[in-house]
């Protein structure tokens, strides 16, 4: 499904800051799989997910994507069918306009449509129905402005709008990490549903081993822009948030 | 205030609406001050002169429709492709129109349409002497129809939402430059609309008539905004039309009194400066008020 292929990212090449943030990653997901990524700061966990979602051009190696090179395919191309959620709440949604309008605009987005079209009433209901799956009662909220609501139902409206139309992809950059609690436990709750009901391929950052554990079907480890760890099946299974701190140090 | 100065006041109120429909694209929605505005204005009036000195007052609209989305066009592409300062981007195409609008206009600075039919002189025939009055509420209402259509549409909202939040825009697959071109083109190509109304009403174009016409576009978004709060698209356009109205018949209010008309500018400025810094100077003055009332606390206390 994902297929990348010793792909490298030097920052500030040739001086003395030089810093291979990526440093040759090959890395091979199957289609459905939901790997958690955890490391240290500067780990290149972030980097890579800029790689793969095109805010950053690597150096060199590939990314493959089903069967499309999408290496140098520009940014915007690529998120028609990959999802990308921000820790920043305030950075997946558009403040000043309601929840209905951030909705549409994802879902037409996603579904190719004329640029001139609007949408139907019944892309309307499908998209409130989508969203009352979410037990937050956000579909009797569709013409707040989304500035108003909480951090974490901003970030369950997000998840929603990546994956309305199922993307090929979905990156989960610590998406939890500015929500208080229990607003990061929803999340989670939600985040696990979407992804388990759709069978999306996602790869989650996560700095809460436990829930790195806890969720998803596999969970790698970076550090210095390398892969150092890589646990399926079995062997992750016995994995422990004990276990795995050893190895950090 | 005269009947006739209330007319007055009511005509010029409704042909700037149009002027502020096209700013409230680019300084509501895409949050830019678009400073094209004052040179895509002129370029309008321009082209509807010459135009209607030759006799074709309808295809001089056209003309300043499209002319005016080229100039649109023309900033966009400044501030993205070329990575120009938005604000640097709009003075510079401001700066190179007036060359352009004096080329349009023959090298003459002003352009007199005396006697020459135009699109109001057949409505003339309603014989009321709201007449001009007629015609621009219909043009208006056919562009506030299609933009509040347009911004409904999937393009519509990706420039709102290009304006609120680019980096959700780009998690979105929305080209925000794109998107950007089409905007600023909207935008000067509605402005130059307005010129081109303002020259066939007053019968002359002047290649000087286009500056401050940022300042009072922003003068009527601003009373409007005040007059209605919700700012949904709808109510927005609303409110940009009885914001320019308002700000026309203050002047025309402002003129009964022997108050010098030169001074008009000035005044604009002022309301916009007053309306723009009033919520940061209530700010200032409600944590001034709170430091005092915790020092006179203070002293009570010791």
């Amino acid at each position: 499904m994902l297929r990348i292929n010793s792909v490298n990212k030097t920052f500030n090449k040739n001086s003395l800051d030089e810093y291979a943030a990526l440093n040759n990653i090959n890395l091979h997901i199957s289609q459905g799989e939901f790997v958690t990524i955890i490391g240290g700061n500067g780990a290149g966990k972030s980097t890579l997910f800029n790689a793969i979602s095109g805010s950053i051009l690597c150096d060199s190696g590939e990314i493959i994507l089903g069967d499309e090179d999408i290496t140098y395919m520009p940014e915007h191309k690529r998120a028609s069918f990959i999802g990308r959620i921000f820790q920043d709440p305030m950075k997946g949604t558009a403040p000043n306009m309601t929840v209905g309008e951030n909705l549409i605009i994802s879902y037409m987005r996603s579904t190719n449509r004329n640029v001139i079209g609007v949408p139907s009433k019944k892309e309307k209901d499908y998209i409130r129905e989508h969203l009352s799956s979410l037990n937050l009662g956000l579909e009797n909220r569709m013409k707040t402005k989304i500035g108003l609501l909480s951090g974490g139902q901003r970030q369950a409206v997000t998840l929603v709008m990546a994956t309305l139309v199922k993307p090929k992809l979905l990156l989960l950059d610590e998406h939890t990490a500015a929500l208080d609690p229990v607003s990061a436990k929803t999340v989670t709750e939600i985040t696990k549903k979407i992804v388990s009901e759709n069978n999306i391929t996602t790869l989650m950052i996560t700095h809460n081993i436990s829930s790195a554990l806890d969720m998803g079907t596999r969970t790698i480890m970076m550090d210095s822009g390398r892969i150092v760890m890589d646990l399926k099946g079995e062997e992750r299974k016995k994995a422990t948030v004990q276990s795995l701190l050893a190895k950090f140090n | 205030m005269s009947l006739t100065a209330f007319i007055g006041a009511m005509e010029l109120g409704l042909v700037y609406s149009l002027l502020a429909f096209g700013t409230y694209i680019s300084f509501r929605i895409l949050k830019v001050a678009d400073l094209t505005v004052d040179g895509s204005f002129v370029l309008g009036a321009a082209a509807s002169a010459m135009l209607t000195f030759e006799g074709m007052p309808v295809v001089g609209i056209v003309a300043a429709l499209t002319l005016g989305a080229i100039a649109g066009v023309i900033t966009a592409l400044l501030q993205t492709k070329m990575g120009i300062q938005p604000i640097l981007a709009g003075i510079l195409t401001m700066t190179g129109l007036y060359s352009i609008n004096l080329m349009v206009m023959g090298g003459k600075a002003n352009i007199p349409l005396l006697n020459k039919t135009n699109i109001f002189t057949n409505a003339e025939n309603f014989g009321v002497r709201t007449y001009k009055i007629i015609v621009l509420a219909a043009i208006i209402t056919v562009v506030f129809i299609i933009l509040n259509w347009f911004f409904r549409t999937l393009l519509g909202l990706s420039l709102r939402a290009t304006g609120d939040n680019e980096d959700m825009c780009r998690a979105s697959s929305i080209n925000t430059d794109s998107v950007k071109v089409v905007g600023f083109a909207l935008s000067n190509s509605i402005v130059a609309l307005s010129g081109a109304l303002v020259a066939q009403m007053q019968q002359s174009a002047d290649v000087n008539m286009g500056s401050g016409m940022v300042v009072i576009s922003f003068a009527s978004l601003i009373i409007g905004s005040v007059i209605i709060k919700d700012n949904n698209i709808t109510m927005g356009l609303l409110s940009v039309v009885i914001g320019s109205i308002i700000y026309r018949l203050i002047i025309a209010l402002i003129l009964t009194t022997n108050f010098p008309p030169s001074y008009l500018k000035l005044i604009s400025a002022i309301v916009v400066i007053t309306a723009l810094s009033l919520p940061n100077l209530k700010r200032k003055m409600e944590i001034n008020r709170m430091g005092r009332g915790r020092k006179y606390a203070k002293n009570q206390l010791s």
